[in-house]
């Protein structure tokens, strides 16, 4: 597994930095902040899968990847693994617009499965509601949010590339932990079926969804209904 | 920035004032021993508005499929029209965005049951709905036009 560590044309190199989904702590900005100027980062820029890079001279970057662990931030793990997780701030507490928690989920996600070995690199991309700020439709494994606690899934989308792809919608309505049970069967059909450096969407177009399909007690839809609906429905059976 | 829509952002007593006052009130089985609430699409849609209107949501996810199958009343066009102009009225012209499940959603779609019997699947746009409608019902689409000009609210053309 490699890491998110490369030379740039100026002869400097970068670190890819990731937080829980896009999200760190002050202490942790600061921090990154204080480790930047003390070993002389020119800049830093903010990338499309909500990671920090850091630009850093090669002789500092070991002292900036210790800085960075220090801070309960990571490295970001690189080449043909599932990548850090994108997703929205879709919770009850920030965006008024989220149907479900999609940034706790990202974060579970991006826990369990960032860094695992599979045959082209692994996007996997969460969202609130179906507006989808985090493009759920571009990335190899996308989830939405769709109320209570229960979300879409599609698979086998990408954006980066000449012919990008919109991912499929293969499960309606699954409750959380069945997110994690259809990724996990995914991941092993990807690894045994797909050829190497062959992305999920371009083996789906050579194979069929059919191959990667999750047996169907993986895709009930979640049994326990948005709780307001249950409190709609007693509104309803009351008197007018 | 982008603007999050709640109910406050919309008029829903106006929807709900012309649900009452343009439909119900002309309804024949109203305040008889007929009258079903709960197998009235109206009625549901009145209820609906009720139930979010001081919990300041605008969508209710799944609530569609709550919508009463077993309403074969018959109504008349011209007094629905004026409360499915005021749906497109309040409308906040979503596009991509539309949501199905979003209360003014839920009120036209009682009304288009109501009348017609089935949804038209709306395109998160006024113009694009009035276009669509009058390929389906080009009299229903020229009612409906005409509450959207004439009409400033549930109290107008009466």
């Amino acid at each position: 597994m490699g890491e998110g560590y490369f030379k740039q044309r100026n002869g400097l190199y970068v670190l890819d930095v990731m937080g829980a989904c896009g999200l760190m702590t002050g202490e942790q900005f600061r921090g990154l902040a204080a480790a930047a100027a003390e070993l002389g980062v020119p800049a830093v820029k903010l990338t499309t899968r909500q990671t920090v890079v850091l630009l850093v001279p090669e002789d500092k970057a070991a002292a900036l990847k210790a800085a960075v662990e220090s801070l309960g931030l990571r490295v970001a793990p690189y080449h043909n693994v599932v990548r850090p997780v994108m997703a929205c701030p879709g919770n009850k507490d920030l965006c008024p617009r989220a149907l479900g928690d999609a940034l706790g989920l990202g974060q579970a996600l991006q826990e369990r499965y960032t860094g695992q070995e599979v045959p082209k690199d692994f996007k996997i991309s969460v969202a609130g509601c179906p507006r989808g700020c985090t493009e759920p439709y571009c990335a190899d494994f996308g989830v939405v949010a769709v109320g209570g606690e229960a979300y879409d899934v599609a698979l086998g989308g990408f954006g980066g590339s000449s012919r990008p792809r919109h991912g499929q919608l293969i499960a309606r309505r699954v409750p959380r932990d069945a997110v994690f049970a259809i990724l996990d069967h995914v991941l092993e059909r990807y690894r045994a079926l797909a050829q190497p450096r062959e992305k999920l969407g371009r083996a789906v177009e050579r194979l069929g969804l059919e191959a990667f399909m999750p047996p169907a007690h993986l895709l009930r839809p979640a049994e326990e209904p948005d709780p307001v609906l249950l409190e709609l429905k007693a509104f309803l059976g009351g008197r007018e | 920035m982008t603007i999050v829509r709640k109910a406050v952002d919309v008029n829903l007593g106006a929807l709900a004032e012309a649900l009452e006052k343009k439909i119900c009130a002309a309804c024949d089985y109203l305040d008889t021993a007929e009258c079903h609430p709960e197998k009235c699409m109206v009625a549901f849609a009145r209820k609906v508005l009720a139930f979010v209107l001081p919990k300041g949501v605008l969508d209710l996810p799944g609530a569609a499929q709550l919508i009463p199958a077993q309403d074969l009343k018959v109504y008349v066009p011209e007094d629905v029209a004026a409360a499915l102009a005021e749906t497109l009225r309040q409308c906040r012209e979503c596009r991509d965005n539309h949501s199905p499940d979003c209360v003014i959603a839920l009120t036209r779609a009682c009304l288009e049951n109501a009348l017609t019997g089935h949804r038209i699947d709306y395109p998160g746009s006024v113009f694009l709905y009035l276009a669509r409608l009058r390929e389906q019902d080009p009299r229903l689409a020229e009612l409906v036009a005409r509450e959207l000009r004439g009409g400033s609210g549930p109290e107008a053309g009466r």
